[in-house]
């Protein structure tokens, strides 16, 4: 990625009380709140207890599904093989359960295909040092493609939904005990991010790769670790979409493919002024999906929602890059 | 690059395209038949049309994602101006002026704005597929594509040559001249190089980027022009395609010539062509070759001179080298 790393110097230690650095810090929560007002004021539907409960299952499962491309990105690199990858765990849980296994032998070998694709694209650009967009793009292109040649190019529907639809199903109050389980994760990554040596690691290697490398840093082992992280989570909500979804959709990774980075750019403003982190990700794909699911309520069609998230995204970007060189100075 | 090295990747590249031909004419007698080759020169057109738009930015060390997306953008364009009736010169130059335009902004964003490369074509790409809805709702469109004359593109013949074929090669032509006998060439590769060297040796390296950036949104919107004119619809899913055969074809032209040039993404289109036609004449069903042609790439780029890598790494370390 070009100019996304510019060090924080000390001036900007001293400055973390200034408003307005307290206002581009919160501003994010603070839109999303608005945002959901907005809606629940407009569309009382929105606010419905059904509503919110679908929203936080959504949202848990996209969670999943960017958190390991949070710290990618994070680093400095990028992976654009997740939404397929996911689509591939999908697809291969989909015809397991259809040919008569069970939902535990399946979602092994779902996790298991993600860990794989997690393990090549980790070994072409991790150990080997080769282009990350290029590789991830042939890696989730070949991903996709044996996701669709598993179902000969259609959906795979399912009769039942086994353990996994019931954990998806499970309730505590509005909650979605899923999504308790995601927040649990995200908490614990974000202890890692900010307290443990490779949380730090991560924001170090996209600042200055090479002084990482000279620092002695096993840079090629965190990169290895985080594209592991990333092909297996990826792989995790794509068996739990087999459930939700109750079929195999060879195609579901489309969807997810902007919304993922958008979630992680846009998320980036949150908390720490345009660097990806996992706390900003989470807010990021609530707004996006209060978004798309209040304006679906609007009646917006497909493609203006379609413009709306290429939009944000660029807002995003644009905010992310503004921000770090106004810190610069 | 000496002069042996260069007969030694030109005969790497004839044993490859031979290797290929062999497989697939031992599969079906017809591969090599004139009708076939012609269907395959097709083909190579429309891919070979927006690879080599991707070559220029490929070579100031930028990533393009959003042609896919300006692409059917700029077919969806082409149709609507020529259902509502416009003379086919000027759906045409529609269509392709789209393709610039958004080609601009990207290079306005990415070479005047910082913006990073990658996120950025993405966001684009996304929000051009979406305007490409807004002409008939996402339905195809190909009322008036009959009398227009936007057919005779594909069928009519030019010095014995298939008229798309002949596109194809006369701007192949026009971007070898551009890039390896001008000044403006080397002006391209020093600003992928070396931006800062470039600067100072008086390049402006912005106005090189940005065309690059121009260059490509239009070069995939004159493949799609010509892949409208022989399917005889504008579809919004037009672009789809384009992305992977792209990449593959300018990344393994230059893993086989050392660098990326006119020359290696022509060879590099010519062996997916080859490969993708071959498929198709056997009734290979897409999946297939698609995980064909993603694991070739994943291969090229993996398999070839460790030297090429490094250098189209490059844009990754980019960052960390050209801050003073």
């Amino acid at each position: 990625m070009t100019d996304f790393g510019q060090a924080l110097g000390p001036a900007q230690a001293r400055r973390r009380t200034d408003p307005r650095h307290v206002l581009t810090r919160y501003g994010f929560f603070v839109l999303l709140a608005v945002v959901f007002v907005t809606f629940a004021l407009l569309r009382p539907a929105f606010a419905s207890e059904a509503n919110l409960n679908e929203m936080m299952r959504s949202a848990a499962i996209a969670g999943l599904m960017f958190l390991g491309l949070t710290w990618i990105i994070a680093a400095g690199e990028i992976d654009v093989s997740f939404m397929s990858v996911a689509a591939l765990a999908n697809m291969i849980v989909a015809v397991l359960v259809r040919d008569g296994a069970g939902w535990g032998t399946a979602s092994l070998a779902g996790l298991g295909a993600g860990l794989l694709f997690g393990a090549l694209n980790a070994l072409l650009v991790g150990v080997m040092r080769l282009p990350a967009l290029v590789i991830t793009i042939a890696t989730g292109a070949l991903a996709a493609s044996i996701a669709a040649a598993l179902g000969l190019g259609t959906s795979i529907s399912l009769s039942q939904t086994g353990f996994v639809g019931r954990i998806l199903a499970a309730n505590l109050g509005v909650v979605p005990l899923v999504a308790l389980v995601v927040l649990a994760i995200y908490a614990l990554a974000w202890w890692a991010q900010e307290r443990l040596t490779f949380g730090h690691y991560i924001y170090a290697l996209e600042q200055n790769r090479a002084a990482v490398v000279e620092a002695g840093v096993p840079v090629n082992r965190i990169l290895v670790l985080l594209y592991l992280l990333s092909g297996s989570l990826s792989a995790l909500a794509g068996i739990l979409l087999a459930a939700a979804l109750s079929s195999g959709q060879p195609y579901l990774g489309n969807s997810y493919f902007l919304d993922g980075l958008t979630a992680v750019l846009l998320g980036g403003m949150a908390l720490k002024l345009g660097k990806p982190n996992v706390i900003g990700t989470l807010a990021g794909i609530f707004l996006l999906i209060g978004l798309l699911n209040g304006a679906a309520l609007l009646g917006w069609t497909d493609s203006q929602r379609q413009i709306v998230r290429g939009s944000l995204l660029l807002v995003g970007v644009s905010l992310v890059v503004l921000s770090r060189r106004r810190n610069r100075t | 690059m000496t002069r042996s090295t260069i007969l030694w990747r030109g005969l790497a590249f004839v044993a490859l395209l031979a290797i290929i031909a062999l497989v697939f004419q031992s599969q079906s007698a017809a591969y090599l038949s004139s009708g076939n080759l012609r269907a395959l020169a097709r083909h190579m057109s429309v891919q070979g049309l927006a690879a080599l738009g991707l070559t220029f930015v490929i070579v100031v060390r930028q990533y393009d994602l959003s042609f896919p997306g300006v692409a059917s953008l700029g077919a969806m364009t082409l149709g609507w101006l020529i259902a509502s009736g416009a003379p086919l010169s000027l759906a045409i130059a529609g269509g392709i002026g789209v393709g610039a335009a958004i080609g601009l902004v990207n290079g306005i964003a990415v070479a005047r704005f910082r913006l990073p490369d990658i996120v950025t074509t993405i966001a684009t790409g996304g929000v051009a597929i979406g305007l490409s809805y807004f002409y008939s709702n996402g339905t195809s469109i190909s009322e008036n594509f009959f009398m227009s004359g936007i057919l005779d593109i594909n069928d009519r013949r030019v010095l014995g040559l298939d008229q798309p074929f002949a596109i194809l090669a006369g701007v192949a032509l026009v971007a070898f001249v551009l890039l390896h006998a001008t000044r403006f060439g080397h002006a391209f590769y020093a600003t992928g190089e070396n931006r800062v060297s470039a600067r100072f040796s008086g390049v402006p390296v912005e106005r090189y980027v940005l065309v690059a950036f121009a260059l490509s949104g239009a070069g995939a919107c004159l493949a799609i022009t010509l892949l409208v004119a022989s399917s005889g619809a504008a579809n919004v899913t037009a672009g789809n395609q384009l992305l992977m055969p792209a990449f593959a074809a300018v990344y393994l032209g230059a893993a086989l010539f050392g660098r990326p040039s006119v020359g290696a993404t022509l060879a590099g289109t010519l062996l997916m062509s080859a490969m993708l036609n071959g498929f198709t004449l056997l009734a290979i069903p897409y999946y297939y070759s698609d995980a064909i042609v993603s694991t070739v790439l994943i291969l090229a780029i993996a398999g070839f001179d460790p030297r090429i890598t490094a250098v189209l790494g490059q844009p990754f370390r980019r960052t960390s080298e050209a801050r003073p």
